[in-house]
């Protein structure tokens, strides 16, 4: 441990960190535009500049190993003086355009300017022109002229995917990023250049001009993507007299589980919250009124009990899955949780699973079987089948089932008139719950949107027949799933705000 | 603290006998009436709607109205600054890329609800391209339905600026 004081305040930092990593963390602000923790530091900005006792001159924050005794101030005459020079110099062919450009209210660059310039432009020559919107291929747009060259982009593709598709070329203030001459951007993390970008030069041609970033309202979630479960930041916005829509998924700093990356896959999935929903419930392929339907299935499962069959998906929440797993008992109901959703031609050595579902490591430690011989042995002699959060017309074909057919889906489909019943649940984003990864890393999804579709959720139509007010996550850890072993005594509160790496035994 | 004493008025004779106040007041009355009637040019009052007012000002804040470029195509770039600062959240915006070049973004709807409105003209303040003005001098708005107070892209297109009268 080295002691270091910063402007007046001491604090304590390890011996040899990156001074900037330092500062940062005990939240003292460095301007900064190319030094990235995940990429390391560049020095080509010089705004991270500190003034450090005993050294002549400035040095940048993120190439200044900490010894003990520094003192460090990051504010003063001189140091503002310096920043403000450095941020003059970045703006100089910068084209302002913040009214029309993506990136305004989440923009280092003007952050920085209100913090440190806040000068008159003494610049009366022309600006350089280039290029103002290039596709550079998998959904991310170039501005040329907004870039201030700090080449995180091109070293996450150089560093981080190893596909060196992006480059600086041509020389001084004429330099611009580029691909190859008719390459494209084309690996499955490309986008995380956006994020990257602490400026408007690379934006999502996905997001382009949808929303002004400063409506969006960023909530924690799970990416149910694949089973690694990566942390997200859900950006919603309801607009007046509109529904409330997810704009965009940006991934969430984690370092048990993602980093700060996210694969494109898993960002541009967040267009099944918003389209193609189920927004009626239907009986025998007729619109139904949807208290009527939820009560109609109660009905159905207390009739058919023994001779029906919970099909869940590994989709659903630990939660979701233990009181759907108490139900069954309780009627009398087989549970099954077969589902062969592998992409072996998805899953990559960086994030990226082959198996594309978040939750199938929790049906295994509930207990719940999930192998093709279990559920062609469950459903013998079943009469009724309910498909839970799912719904596989494939895997029904094979199976040769005849009987009647209920499902629970946050996804339209058609033909509907084959099923006895049909009743909207609430999409991912719509409910929370903790989901167990393939690393079995627990982790709380905390993102609850409430559109304007009617559709339950399948904690509240479980509810409806135990009648135990357990309602919510919280509840359900309290009845009892805080007790299953695998979880070894971990609390609710503590996944929460945590992710925690549980150890079966 | 100290306390104020608060001097009490209309306790003297000449208050509380009421009538020498009454024939003030109507000497007021008396007079205007007298001069109004033998001058009827000179009367204050307009006889709103055949007579229209003629004292509004550069500055007064009527209906909105989109400002044009020299080519006559929006000015508008759908920042969003103006629904931002708008404190009645009554500015309804959707952009589009724009391909003519002259600009990278538009608005495709631009409305505002004058129901809404409070005219407090932010958004006016707001804009950073001069694309919404308030100098319309239109002070009524007259629809028959709530729906024909929701002004669209259009009809703010169509709004011209007062002309100077005189």
């Amino acid at each position: 441990m080295a002691t270091i004081t910063v402007d007046g305040r001491e604090i304590y930092a390890k011996d040899n960190a990156i001074l900037i990593d330092e500062l940062l963390s005990h939240d003292i602000s460095v301007p900064h535009f190319c030094y990235h923790p995940a990429l390391g530091k560049d020095g080509n900005c010089r705004m991270c500049m500190v003034e450090i006792e005993g050294q002549k001159r400035p040095q940048i924050a993120c190439d200044t190993p900490v010894k003990d005794g520094m003192i460090i101030r990051t504010k003063g005459e001189n140091i503002s003086r310096v920043k403000r020079q450095i941020l003059e110099l970045e703006l100089i062919n910068h084209p302002i355009d913040c009214p029309v450009c993506d990136q305004a209210g989440e923009c280092s660059l003007q952050k920085f300017y209100m913090d440190a310039g806040l000068y008159e432009s003494r610049l009366d020559t022309p600006k350089n022109k280039k290029l103002k919107h290039v596709d550079l291929g998998s959904n991310v747009m170039l501005d040329q002229e907004r870039c201030v060259l700090c080449t995180r982009c091109v070293r996450f593709t150089r560093d981080i995917t190893k596909t060196h598709e992006l480059g600086v070329v041509v020389r001084n203030d004429h330099s611009f990023i580029s691909t190859f001459p008719g390459k494209k951007l084309t690996n499955p993390y490309s986008m995380n250049v956006i994020d990257l970008c602490p400026v408007g030069a690379l934006t999502s041609k996905d997001f382009r001009f949808k929303q002004r970033v400063w409506f969006l309202k960023p909530e924690n979630a799970i990416c149910d993507g694949c089973s690694r479960g990566c942390s997200l930041l859900v950006d919603h916005n309801r607009e007046k007299y509109k529904d409330d829509i997810v704009f965009r998924y940006r991934p969430k700093h984690n370092d048990a589980v993602n980093g700060y990356f996210i694969c494109d896959y898993g960002r541009l999935s967040y267009k099944k919250e918003n389209d193609n929903r189920l927004l009626n419930a239907y009986i025998r392929g007729m619109e139904s009124e949807f208290e009527y339907a939820t009560l109609k299935l109660q009905r159905l499962l207390k009739r058919y009990n023994s001779k029906a069959l919970l099909l869940i998906s590994p989709t659903l929440s630990l939660e979701e899955m233990y009181r759907l797993k108490k139900l069954a008992v309780k009627l009398d109901l087989s549970i099954n949780g077969y589902d062969n959703t592998f992409d072996e031609d998805f899953g990559d050595d960086m994030l990226r699973k082959s198996d594309k579902t978040p939750n199938r490591r929790s049906l295994e430690l509930l207990g719940i079987n999930s192998s093709r011989q279990s559920l062609e042995r469950d459903l013998k002699d079943k009469e009724f089948i309910l498909f839970v959060n799912r719904f596989d017309t494939d895997l029904l074909q094979n199976l040769n089932f005849e009987g009647s057919i209920g499902v629970l889906s946050s996804v339209d489909f058609t033909p509907k008139d084959k099923l006895d019943i049909l009743v909207p649940v609430v999409s991912h984003t719509g409910r929370d719950g903790t989901f167990i990864n393939c690393d079995d890393i627990i982790q709380y999804s905390q993102c609850q949107i409430n559109k304007d579709i009617q559709a339950a959720k399948i904690l509240d139509l479980v509810e409806k027949v135990f009648n135990d007010g357990i309602f919510t996550c919280k509840a359900v850890w309290e009845s009892g799933l805080e007790e299953e072993p695998f979880l070894n005594g971990i609390k609710f509160d503590s996944v929460r705000f945590n992710s925690i790496k549980i150890e079966p035994k | 603290m100290g306390i104020k004493i608060v001097p009490r008025y209309g306790k003297s004779l000449k208050d509380r006998l009421y009538l020498p106040a009454i024939f003030g007041g109507m000497k007021t009355t008396i007079s205007h009436f007298t001069k109004n009637l033998i001058d009827t040019s000179n009367i204050k009052t307009e006889c709103y709607p055949e007579m229209q007012p003629n004292d509004i000002t550069d500055r007064y804040r009527g209906v909105h109205r989109l400002t044009h470029r020299e080519d006559d195509s929006v000015r508008c770039v759908a920042c969003f600054m103006c629904a931002t600062a708008c404190p009645a959240d009554c500015i309804f915006i959707e952009a589009v890329e724009r391909t003519d070049g002259m600009a990278e973004k538009m608005p495709a709807k631009f409305s505002i609800d004058l129901l809404e409105c409070v005219f407090c003209g932010g958004c006016v303040e707001a804009c950073p391209c001069d694309a919404i003005r308030m100098d319309t001098g239109i002070f009524t708005f007259i629809a028959e339905k709530r729906e024909d107070f929701v002004l669209n892209k259009e009809q703010l297109l169509n709004n011209t600026a007062r002309k100077e009268e005189n």
